[in-house]
């Protein structure tokens, strides 16, 4: 049975106090939102913490407001279900409602929030194990060791970022708002990332993600696509989100086609949304892109699937999705995984 | 039997302990709150051949704190007594395969054991392993004996060379299935208590007198010495057949040294790595069909992977090779089963029992020469199928077989032929379909003479003395989720003319029930609700009473003495099989089954979907419907699992995706409503002409969905699990040897 660490617990009511307990000790204090990746990774000892401070009780950092013609800012205490039942983001915002059901299970999507999910730890097949089996192998440079045992040789940590929420947000462009005792700032939520499976955010330890802005849609339609065995509970080993807008003559104004869990961070595949604007879009010109899709991706030995596969896959499901978008005619039918919401 | 219409035979009551399982208010082992529990943990071998040189404990460490047991503790000999006695409780000086116990550590608190088995070094000398089958038949490195062959078993029928002479179309491939994690919700557990010179043991475990058999001979105590209490069970799926005696004794040896009751229980990782596994397989077939796509001759050689102790192996291998011909007529017949050794934990029971991989290999063989004989597999097997009258491999004459019966069944409702010609067509699109079919039989009960030597007993208690009449059902077998509770009071209330509340069956504790045998084999309703029906009729016989009585006139009947106890003995004359020769009554009933699977797959990426499944299962009586559909549809999630998703990964003979991220079963996404056609044919051995039907669903379900993908795609496969990546890989980079057209 796993039991939490000790550990100080605060639950402040505003955002001020939060940060401010926060900033007694940012490298000592974690936040926890609905807890449903901070909870596990404590019991297993992935992670440590001397104070959580919860979010829970903050005012003012949850719920929807706006729609796809202004915009939308949603915050980050905002539970994943509640994201899924919502008929306007499900309107105006269709690939990052589809990601958001796509994740883990009901349950968890009761309890977990889109923050969480934004920051959501890495995890790779030497990290995500009990403490015995992490100490049998020595460690990981992740937690308490020194070698990464995905690249033994590698100088990096190669845990896989994990979240379904950003690939597709990070194509339409989506911002988050973060708060500390120093003030708030807004950054592309793309630049929130950084491909190190430790260090994989940029925010400050003493940071609090408050806020998720979605820019106002315009002609723009947006996909998320998921790989993963089955079609509930599993984290993802592959995911497409992309953004495509196009004219009354079929040519693409603007795209962005981003990748998950191929690396330490969503990764964005610049070659193939250069690719595509300024032409019309056929299945050509997608099937180019999609081969262009598959340089940055760099999935290793650390998921589910063979890794030869998985690389085989990302040609494939970006090719879906832009597909999709495009109007094409369908070559994959119903990835059976990508839309499970169940 | 009496043809008098039935009151609770085939009805769907709610089961016994359904609400508090839902609820969470049924009390599982780890659940129980004992008074001055200790927590027990096991130090394990991180190598899988070595010697042990020398056990650390760190200086630093204050050891007076915690209790610690290795082989030296043992009070007689170092064997946890089975079929070979060769498994030592912990290792000595050899270590023979990975998680091998080695030290046992009790503290007052599961941490603190655990932070002592941290400051306990093993040093080891790693010696050259075997760990696949094919490293165990070269026996370059011995585990076992010179040839590491734990047990061979041969049958002969008929003249083979004649019957591959009279052959117009010979076949010979070769098929592998890997290993397949039992996965019960609940993980091994065991609390042992030392009262006086008393031992009480609860667990969540199948057999409580499997246990005590155990505890027995470890520690040289008389049968009442022994308590073994069957607890709440979260699953158990065979796992928990045999496995639980070596964890009893563990429990046992430290709390006996702590001198307080020591609780054990496994996290997931060390439940799935150290604890047994369905057997990985290699089987070749050699097979010969006449112009009219009749068997003429089948040859099996069939090798099981038993790991590095024999366990149960013998009589797996035993199931494995009398199932080796599936549900079909063959005149010559010669099967050649081995299970041999090597350096993994050991693999053990698992619903089926050796039949799912026999029965994978042949029923995909009979894919192959169907292919080869231009019939399609529904016709190949009509053609083949056991009839009455028919014999099998052992020459066992068929009273009853409802193999064509469930064959028909099966087909019609799946539209099978009609589906099977649409998807023959050319297909094109970015999805190809395909629909496939098993034909099986699963052997219900003990193997063999096995019944004959276990003597099954029950008890059943009718007690007029109070107010109220009370009746009571005292048996051994217990209930993991497969409704042993429900059935047994409907068994018993239908004959005596009872409600089912008025019929109660006593907690499963050695103290208070006989041993019934273990609930494994499909038996338990078949052989022991059996005992129930015959010591409910025999209370009516000697009360001078007809069949329903009913309340009343059980009360009046029994107003003279009060209490009538029946005891029924299940003892079977050993002579119907020939074990030397495998000749004989294999089994009491033989189970029919036919499992058709529709599968689409995605030809972009390869993956598979299963979109419809349809069964006929010949289940001879249905005493609760409710519960025998709900067996048959968990059956085939189980061996669908077997057959798409789940693969045990092995590194040096360790399991390393030990966990429910990287192991992975179905959920319910991933697999279709699976439509269950219950075929009764009042032939069984059991009460009311029931028959098993714990395991059969599982055999049928990997061939299925094989069969079907290799419709879809113009190919077969013969390696188990096929999952997108085999897919992908045979389509992209074709293997010679594992897949062909």
């Amino acid at each position: 049975m796993m039991r939490l660490p000790k550990f100080r617990f605060e639950m402040p009511g505003t955002l001020a106090e939060a940060a401010a307990i926060v900033a007694e000790n940012p490298d000592r204090t974690r936040l926890v939102a609905g807890g449903t990746d901070l909870w596990p990774n404590l019991k297993r000892r992935h992670q440590e913490a001397g104070c959580v401070v919860s979010l829970a009780k903050v005012a003012g950092i949850a719920g929807i407001a706006g729609d796809g013609a202004t915009g939308v800012t949603i915050g980050a205490m905002t539970t994943l279900a509640e994201i899924c039942e919502n008929d306007m983001l499900a309107r105006d915002y269709p690939g990052f409602v589809r990601a958001v059901r796509s994740i883990s299970a009901p349950v968890l999507r009761n309890m977990g929030t889109i923050g969480g999910n934004l920051c959501l730890d890495t995890r790779c097949t030497y990290y995500n194990q009990n403490e015995e089996w992490r100490r049998s192998i020595g460690y990981c440079m992740k937690a308490e060791g020194t070698v990464c045992w995905v690249a033994p040789g590698s100088s990096r940590c190669w845990a896989t970022s994990a979240t379904d929420s950003a690939p597709v947000l990070c194509a339409i462009g989506a911002t988050i708002k973060l708060v500390s005792t120093e003030g708030e700032r807004v950054i592309d939520l793309a630049a929130l990332y950084q491909d190190d499976g430790i260090d994989y955010l940029t925010k400050r330890r003493d940071e609090i993600l408050t806020e998720l802005r979605l820019p106002a849609v315009g002609g723009a339609k947006s996909s998320y696509w998921k790989l993963r065995r089955r079609g509930s509970i599993d984290f993802p080993v592959l995911g497409v989100g992309a953004m495509l807008e196009l004219d009354d003559q079929g040519v693409c104004t603007r795209a962005a086609v981003w990748l998950g869990a191929v690396r330490s961070a969503p990764v964005a595949c610049a070659d193939a949304a250069a690719h595509l604007v300024g032409k019309k879009i056929d299945e050509n010109v997608v099937a180019e892109a999609a081969k262009l899709a598959r340089k940055p991706a760099a999935p290793l030995d650390n998921t589910d699937f063979v890794v030869a596969w998985r690389k085989t896959m990302v040609e494939r499901y970006v090719d879906g999705v832009l597909r999709e978008l495009a109007g094409l005619p369908e070559k994959v039918k119903n990835p059976r995984h990508g839309i499970a919401c169940v | 039997m009496t043809e008098r219409a039935m009151r609770l035979v085939g009805n769907r009551p709610p089961q016994v302990q359904a609400r508090e399982r839902v609820t969470g208010e049924a009390q599982y082992v780890d659940d129980l709150a004992i008074p001055g529990l200790w927590h027990g943990v096991t130090l394990r071998s991180p190598i899988a051949r070595g010697r042990i040189v020398e056990i650390e404990p760190d200086p630093d460490f204050d050891w007076s704190r915690v209790v610690l047991v290795d082989a030296r503790d043992l009070p007689g000999r170092n064997v946890l007594p089975l079929i070979l006695d060769d498994q030592p409780v912990l290792a000595e000086r050899e270590i023979r395969h990975p998680f091998e116990p080695v030290m046992l550590i009790a503290a007052p608190d599961r941490a603190l054991a655990l932070e002592a088995r941290n400051r306990l070094n093993l040093r080891y000398e790693a010696k050259p392993i075997a760990v696949e089958i094919s490293d165990a038949l070269e026996a370059r490195v011995k585990v076992f004996g010179e040839d590491n062959v734990f047990k061979q078993i041969d049958i002969a029928k008929g003249d083979l060379e004649a019957g591959f002479a009279a052959a117009t179309i010979e076949l010979e491939r070769d098929f592998w299935t890997g290993p397949q994690e039992q996965l019960y919700m609940e993980p091994q557990g065991m609390i042992a208590a030392w009262e006086g010179d008393q031992l009480v043991l609860r667990g969540s475990l199948q057999c409580p007198y499997y246990v005590q058999a155990a505890a027995r001979a470890v520690f040289g105590l008389e049968p009442e010495q022994v308590r073994v209490i069957a607890c709440e069970l979260g699953g158990g799926f065979g796992g928990k057949e045999e496995y639980p005696s070596l964890l009893a004794v563990h429990a046992a040896l430290l709390a006996r040294k702590a001198g307080r009751p020591v609780k054990m229980v496994y996290d997931r990782a060390e439940d799935m790595q150290a604890t047994t596994k369905r057997h990985p397989s290699q089987t070749r077939i050699r097979a010969g069909i006449d112009a009219e796509g009749r068997l003429t001759a089948l040859a099996v050689d069939l090798v099981l992977d038993g790991g590095a102790y024999c366990t149960l192996s013998p009589v797996v291998l035993s199931r494995a090779v009398l199932h080796a011909g599936s549900a079909y007529a063959c005149p010559n017949v010669a099967v050649r089963g081995r299970v041999v050794a090597t350096n993994t934990p050991p693999n053990g029971a698992f619903r089926g029992f050796g039949a799912p991989q026999a029965l994978f290999a042949m029923e995909t063989m009979m894919d192959l020469l169907a292919r080869a004989a231009g019939l399609d597999p529904l016709e190949m097997r009509r053609r083949n199928a056991l009839r009455a009258g028919d014999e099998t491999s052992t020459g066992q004459v068929l009273e009853q077989a409802a193999a064509a019966d469930v064959l028909e069944r099966a087909a019609e409702a799946a539209d099978f032929r009609a589906r099977r010609e649409l998807y023959d067509r050319p297909q094109t699109g970015s999805i190809r379909r395909g629909i496939g079919l098993s034909l099986i039989m699963h052997g219900c009960g003990f193997t063999g003479a096995g019944e004959s030597r276990l003597k099954g007993r029950l008890t059943l208690d009718l007690d007029a003395r109070g107010e109220q009449l009370l009746v009571q059902v005292r048996t051994g077998s217990t209930d993991m989720g497969q409704g042993m509770r429900t059935t047994f009071k409907q068994l018993a209330a239908e004959i005596l003319g009872l409600e089912l509340d008025e019929v109660e069956v006593a907690a499963q504790d050695t103290a208070l029930v006989p041993d019934s045998g273990p609930t494994v084999a499909s038996r338990t309703l078949m052989i022991v609700g059996g005992l129930v029906a015959r010591a409910a009729r025999q209370a009516l016989t000697s009360l001078g009473l007809e069949e329903g009585a009913g309340a009343e006139a059980l009360r009046l009947a029994l107003a003279g003495r009060g209490r009538l106890e029946i005891e029924e003995v299940h003892e079977p004359p050993a002579t119907l099989f020939d074990e030397d020769h495998y000749r004989g009554q294999a089994y009491p009933s033989w189970g029919y089954a036919c499992t058709i699977c529709e599968v689409e797959v995605d030809m972009t990426t390869f993956e598979p979907r299963i979109v419809d499944v349809v069964t006929c299962q010949d289940v001879g009586r249905a005493i609760h419907p409710g519960i025998v559909e709900g067996q048959i549809q968990g059956g085939i999630a189980q061996g669908l699992g077997y057959a798409a998703f789940e693969e045990v990964q092995m590194h040096d003979g360790a399991m390393v995706n030990a966990n429910f991220n990287r192991y992975i079963v179905p959920t319910a996404m991933d697999l279709p409503p699976i439509r269950v056609l219950l075929h009764e044919s009042g032939q069984g051995a059991g009460p009311f002409g029931a028959k098993g039907i714990g395991e059969m669903p599982v055999d049928g379900a990997a061939p299925a969905y094989v069969s079907a993908l290799a419709q879809a795609l113009r190919t077969s496969f013969r390696e188990l699990p096929v999952t997108p990546e085999a897919i992908a890989e045979s389509f992209l980079r074709p293997r010679p040897g594992k897949a062909d057209a």
